[in-house]
């Protein structure tokens, strides 16, 4: 149940045996149901995958053919729909709508710098931007009549070492005018310095700083880029993913010297072969999840 | 200002306007003044003619403040005046950035996709 519920929760298709879903007294509602003849349904059973032998249906269908093949069948990515009562959060079509709208909208206006436009976690709505255009996006975002986010809620920063530009960005925006949120993402790598934001927003100069000690990422034109959070003669960047758990260095007490001393760090305990991860793996719907984002279609997209 | 003369905005740092049709149309002009160095299809261009043109027209209409700002609905007087005071500023920034320009480079493949673990082909 708890399984499901988190499924239900994350919008995520599951594999699923309709008996079981049943079994557990969850009901589901569709949106809309549409009229299975026998003809869809034989269209259905065509697209069934060849080496699963399921039929594969998309979200709304499912819960028509689930009517009519009577709770046989096992059916492959059901996108569920928690019924009213249920404690699961339900999606705003209607914010959704909007935060879409407003996606289009800036992606129109900022074709040069737009990448893409998603929305996550059903109501979130998330700018991709390229490194140049920082400053743009974020000064239209602010001073602009219909966006107006002129809080800088946090800057935030992440490592993903497989991709060519490891480094993300992303900042988080609030507009009081419009009760809303704002998310822009950018990217970059180690040597690439992104422009610091520090003009448009004031409270960006400590969150750069924090940034900066924690990944690495150079920010051009910040007035004070300084270490914030680590300690004085501090070596490193503790949030990057190649950065050992344990530290560089570890701080004593010295009994001859009666001082602290800083050392290179050596563990006291003798070498051990820890193996730590399991014979099997424990996430393996993680491989094939649905994406965590949903694009919104912007016109240079609808152009190609 | 029927009557009551307003003191105060009741918002930290923001004094009370003075001649607020003045300022407004001022900035109003002068933004349309900006607006139209750009090239006719930025779509910057067009939608914020068409907000700052539907302000001005409100302004116009209305001698009487309090009628002008339930109208535009978006604060008092005084934070409109800031409103297009930045929209201004963002204007004549723009006139540099020249954001209507096609896509400066798409994003390396697999870039954006998440889970890491699982790239998604496009």
């Amino acid at each position: 149940m708890s399984l499901l519920r988190q499924l239900l929760h994350r919008n995520v298709g599951v594999r699923t045996l309709n008996n079981s879903v049943c079994r557990n007294k969850v009901r589901f509602l569709t949106t809309a149901a549409p009229e299975v003849t026998r003809e869809t349904r034989r269209k259905k059973l065509i697209r069934v995958d060849k080496k699963e032998k399921y039929p594969v249906v998309s979200s709304d269908e499912c819960f028509a053919l689930l009517y009519t093949f009577k709770r046989t069948l096992e059916l492959r990515y059901i996108q569920l729909h928690p019924a009213p009562g249920s404690t699961v959060r339900k999606s705003d079509e209607v914010a959704r709508g909007q935060l879409k709208d407003f996606g289009k909208y800036v992606a129109e206006c900022l074709p040069k710098y737009v990448q893409t436009v998603q929305i996550t976690a059903g109501d979130e709505i998330e700018i991709l931007i390229t490194p140049e255009g920082v400053l743009p996006v974020l000064q239209f975002l602010k001073d602009h009549h219909s966006a107006q986010f002129s809080n800088l809620i946090d800057i935030a920063g992440m490592d993903v070492p497989s991709r060519p530009y490891r480094f993300e960005i992303i900042y988080n925006l609030l507009s009081l005018r419009f009760n809303s949120r704002i998310r822009v993402k950018t990217y970059t790598d180690e040597l690439t310095p992104v422009e610091s934001c520090n003009d448009i927003y004031k409270a960006a100069n400590w969150y750069e700083r924090e940034i900066w000690d924690m990944y690495g990422v150079f920010f051009s034109n910040h007035p004070d880029l300084r270490r914030i959070l680590t300690d004085y003669g501090f070596e490193g960047h503790p949030f990057r993913k190649d950065f050992p758990l344990s530290g560089y260095v570890e701080v004593r007490y010295d009994d001859e010297k009666k001082r602290v001393v800083l050392e290179p760090l050596e563990l006291a305990q003798e070498f051990r072969r820890f193996e730590l991860s399991a014979p099997w793996e424990q996430f393996p719907n993680f491989r094939n999840a649905h994406p965590a984002a949903e694009t919104v279609e912007t016109e240079e997209k609808g152009k190609k | 200002m029927a009557g009551v003369v307003k003191t105060t905005t009741g918002l930290t740092g923001l004094a009370v306007a003075k001649r607020p049709h003045h300022t407004l149309g001022v900035l109003y002009s002068k933004i349309l003044r900006t607006l139209q160095k750009m090239p006719e299809s930025a779509a910057y261009r067009k939608h914020t003619e068409e907000i700052i043109k539907e302000r001005s027209q409100i302004l116009k209409a209305n001698s009487n403040v309090e009628a002008v700002e339930k109208q535009i609905g978006c604060g008092q007087i005084e934070e409109v005046i800031v409103q297009a005071e930045n929209e201004l500023i963002l204007a004549r920034k723009m006139l540099n950035w020249k954001p209507w320009e096609p896509l400066l480079k798409q994003a390396p493949l697999n870039q954006w996709s998440w889970p890491p673990a699982q790239p998604q082909a496009k």
